[in-house]
């Protein structure tokens, strides 16, 4: 009726043979299984044949070597469980305690909790060895002074370890589980309450089984990173030769002569010892029914406690000053004094380490535009593949989007450093593109490593988007493309402005894989950070943490504004 | 027909092992309307979106003016942006982002068609839905009656000669759909589009139709025109959704005659006489009757002519009564005037005219 349609009478457009293999949807569909594969499946097979091949062919040999190291494999597995029963302790005990209890505080304590979620645990790490080292840890020297205790914490231990590790990733499951608690249909306790429960017995028996999936998930993710931790092992552990899957990796690859194969057998071990805990997990879970956790929103019934609650306050608190403000503190303070003492009346502040980091110190100018780079290009990447990824999985019925769904999800369960071992193997022992020593390597070990994040905030973006908003516009003459920029993009843009800023977070903080790949040419802030911190030189260190850690609380601010929290579980 | 402007052949749409349509064969001439009509789940949603390009049949084709926009067969599948058609969604589908005549205009703007030249279009499209004043608004501030007006003018703004409408207006409240539903059949028939329309609702079905074609588990159940569906329902299934209550089993007898009368025997030797629209020979797999209860006619006492039976519930319904009779093993609903003799437990003889006693099929 309008417009006079000169091209656009339906019986030429028919014949033009749209042939269905051809449309914009399925080309969308096998160029993602195509990268997905070259990115998550490509590293795995190439640690697998790196662990089984030496200089004169197939070799059981590494393998061997490995299985041999029992007292580096005891070590990991030590501080693999240890961090996970502490994270996943007091992660569920913060989330039943901020979500259902009637904690004092409680709604800004469940912000601060999740903080250390974006301050890597190599700088905790640190600021915990000055305070917690035997001899001259500042906890240590006080107490000498003041209660003339010889000394009192020794947090260059694995129980040092644990800690540092164990209070950085509480965060994990204090979300998972917090999330679990609130998506559960309060009548179900309030059922067992009915039929004669005490509000402890409830809770024991009803509440905590249903949200088990999300403890035995979360105690999984935190065990999987736990086990291949490089950071606060390689500050804490290294002073007494204490040796984790981790640090011997990266001894490996970089003390001469470099044993490649050794390093990807360990990096084999750690990713069957994963594939083994996923299988038993979904076994186990798989035995019983858990749908009652229905995913709709309740409003959860607060328990109403006593005096105890202001004992989970204290906790709350106490987590977040251990994990959070005692370091962040300690690292200010030892960027603006002359140097560390306990000794006020030499203490003098000034800002002079700040300006040696800023102006003298070389490799911070490369290592800052670098890691802005990075991170700005990884969260950039994994944001667009996480889209794209989600709009296969939640708006097709493809063959190949239960592949995606599930490979996508693969880098959960590999350790960074595993997933750099296996890029080294492919880009430098294959030469499959010629990357290596440029910041293309560590943009694709970061786009891997957060691809499940940016997954699941695209899928979940485009299920709370309704479908016919966007089919509505490929019937008023919109192609894919043009439906997906100007509907889909700028619908789900919320979602997406958070899981930007999350993961530029995430990969400027990343450590693990970053120092198995960078080149002097590439080097970034944390590997900047780790350099510094093995020269010794602690002032220089802390100043240049304190920038890493203002860049991070900036972008901080922006991802509470969006409120969109959900990305995050 | 050989004016087939829309034809669909043999149209399956599988998910998985499950047929969600399962062979079926439409078509529209130009100008008509045609309405998807069946319960939730029949298929006839599937079947829209089908058409439209939004889901991939596994087996059939679809042409327009005898070129087709797809053929499984050749594998050909033109996207739904290029099939020329427009649609108007359940949940309106009106975008947030956007102004109403941005939403309206969007058409053009994804052929590439700049702003000025499409403005007579869109104003033209805005007046024909009254929402001339709104173009500037933000589309999320409507309410939902303008949305659906939204919806409206977005799918005729561009030139479009099939217009797809997915239960267009059951989100709408009773009174809003009435109106509705008027104004959509005015503008249809003042553009001329040709529409192919769902719905679950037989009244909407029947305002505004040329033609209604019922769908039952993703096949073509009855196709007619909406008087004739109303007369002459072919199935159990068709005449129990348009709200035949009365459907009983029967052992049916063509009589001879040849003019479609048929014997209709029920349990306990109650014998009617009915009517057999679709008869062509043998009432091969007729196995009940179907009547409605104001087609009933009740006499007080045995006396009259018909079947004895006695009033088991009387419901008085203002205007009408509706009154539950049992003949043995058998029980009716009938709708007459309020009578004060039929109370409970009063004895009648009940009759149904045989033309308006059908023969159902399974």
């Amino acid at each position: 009726m309008a417009l006079p349609a000169t091209d656009t009478s339906i019986g030429s457009r028919g014949r033009g043979g749209h042939r269905a293999r051809f449309s914009a949807e399925t080309a969308v569909t096998l160029g993602l299984s195509l990268l997905v594969t070259l990115l998550v499946i490509l590293p795995l097979i190439a640690v697998a044949i790196g662990a089984a091949t030496e200089a004169q062919g197939l070799s059981a040999r590494p393998f061997l070597a490995v299985l041999g190291a029992t007292r580096i494999i005891g070590n990991t597995v030590l501080v693999g469980t240890g961090t996970t029963l502490l994270a996943v302790g007091l992660g569920g005990l913060l989330a039943l305690a901020l979500a259902r209890i009637n904690t004092p505080g409680r709604t800004l304590l469940a912000q601060l909790v999740t903080i250390p979620l974006y301050v890597t645990p190599l700088l905790t790490a640190i600021a915990w060895s000055w305070l917690g080292s035997p001899h001259g840890g500042l906890i240590n020297l006080l107490c000498r002074r003041l209660l003339g205790i010889e000394s009192l914490v020794n947090l260059q231990s694995a129980g040092g370890i644990v800690f540092v590790a164990g209070l950085a990733y509480v965060p994990l499951p204090f979300l998972l589980i917090g999330a679990a608690l609130r998506g559960m249909d309060p009548s179900l306790e309030e059922s067992a309450r009915i039929h004669g429960a005490s509000t402890s017995t409830a809770l024991r028996l009803v509440t905590l089984p249903l949200v088990l999936p999300a403890v035995l998930g979360s105690a999984l993710l935190v065990l999987v990173q736990a086990m291949g931790l490089f950071s606060v092992p390689a500050v804490l552990g290294k002073p007494d030769g204490f040796d984790v899957a981790g640090t011997e990796i990266y001894r490996l690859l970089n003390t001469s002569p470099t044993r490649v194969s050794q390093a990807a057998a360990w990096g084999l071990l750690l990713l069957a010892v994963t594939a083994a805990l996923i299988w038993a997990q979904s076994r186990f879970l798989s035995r019983r029914s858990y749908v009652t956790v229905t995913g709709k929103a309740f409003r959860p019934r607060t328990l109403e406690i006593g005096w105890a609650r202001h004992g989970l306050a204290l906790v709350a608190w106490l987590y977040v000053g251990a994990a959070v403000l005692l370091p962040v503190a300690t690292l200010v303070w030892a960027a603006l004094v002359n140097f560390i003492t306990i000794d006020v009346k030499l203490m003098a502040f000034d800002l002079r380490h700040f300006r040696y980091v800023l102006f003298e110190y070389p490799k911070t100018y490369l290592a800052m535009e670098n890691s802005l780079m990075l991170g700005a290009a990884a969260a950039t990447c994994a944001t667009a593949l996480g889209l794209g990824i989600g709009w296969v999985i939640v708006r097709t019925r493809s063959r190949l989007r239960g592949y995606l769904d599930q490979v996508s999800m693969f880098p959960l369960a590999m350790p960074s450093m595993v997933l750099a071992l296996g890029l080294l193997w492919v880009y430098v022992r294959a030469s499959l593109l010629p990357i290596y020593g440029t910041i293309w390597i560590l943009l694709i070990a970061h786009v891997t490593h957060y691809l499940p994040f940016g997954v699941r905030a695209g899928s979940g973006a485009l299920r709370q988007l309704h479908r016919e908003l966007e089919d509505a516009a490929r019937m008023t003459g919109a192609s894919w493309g043009k439906t997906i920029r100007w509907i889909t993009v700028p619908l789900t843009r919320p979602t997406l402005v958070a899981a930007w800023t999350l993961l530029f977070i995430l990969s400027m903080q990343e450590v693990s894989s970053s120092i198995l790949l960078y080149t002097s040419r590439t080097t970034v802030l944390s590997v900047a950070v780790f350099d510094l911190w093995e020269a010794g030189n602690v002032n220089a260190l802390a100043a240049l943490s304190v920038i890493q850690l203002a860049i991070t609380f900036l972008a901080l601010s922006v991802l509470i504004r969006t409120r969109h929290r959900e990305v995050l579980a | 027909m050989s004016g087939d402007f829309l034809r669909v052949e043999g149209l399956t749409v599988r998910y998985g092992p499950i047929a969600a349509v399962a062979g079926v064969d439409l078509s529209a001439s130009k100008g008509e309307h045609v309405t998807l009509l069946g319960p939730s789940g029949c298929g006839k949603t599937t079947t829209l979106r089908a058409i439209a390009g939004l889901e991939r049949p596994s087996a059939g084709r679809i042409a327009v003016e005898g070129a087709p926009l797809f053929d499984a067969a050749r594998g050909l599948d033109t996207p739904p942006e290029k099939r020329g058609f427009s649609m108007v969604f359940q949940s309106y589908a009106i975008w947030p982002h956007m102004t109403v005549s941005e939403n309206v205009g969007f058409g053009f703007r994804a052929r590439g068609i700049g702003r000025e030249k499409a403005r007579p279009a869109i104003e033209r499209a805005l007046a024909l839905v009254d929402l001339a004043d709104y173009a500037d608004r933000p589309a999320s501030q409507l309410s939902g009656g303008q949305q659906q007006r939204v919806a409206l003018a977005r799918a005729i703004a561009y030139e479009t000669k099939v217009v797809l409408l997915d239960e267009p207006l059951s989100n709408l409240d009773a009174q809003l759909r009435i109106a509705m539903r008027a104004e959509l059949g005015e503008l249809r028939r003042g553009l001329g589009f040709t529409a192919i329309y769902v719905t679950h609702d037989q009244e909407e079905a029947f305002a505004l139709s040329d033609r209604i074609v019922v769908m039952r588990a993703g096949r073509v159940e009855q196709e007619s025109t909406p008087a004739e569906l109303h007369q002459a329902p072919r199935t159990r299934f068709v005449a129990s959704f348009l709200g035949m209550k009365n459907i009983l089993e029967a052992e049916i007898r063509p009589l001879s005659g040849g003019d479609g009368l048929a014997e209709a025997r029920l349990a306990a030797e109650i014998v009617l006489r009915a009517r057999d629209p679709h008869a062509n020979g043998a009432a091969a797999g007729a196995a009940a009757i179907g009547f409605r209860p104001v087609d009933v006619r009740l006499d007080a006492g045995t006396a009259g002519a018909g079947t004895a039976g006695v009033v088991t519930r009387s419901l008085f319904l203002g205007d009408i009564a509706q009154y539950h009779i049992r003949s043995g093993p058998i029980e009716i609903c009938a709708h007459d005037r309020p009578r004060a003799e039929l109370t409970e437990g009063a004895l009648v003889s009940w009759r149904v005219d045989p033309e308006k006693c059908l023969v159902l099929r399974e």
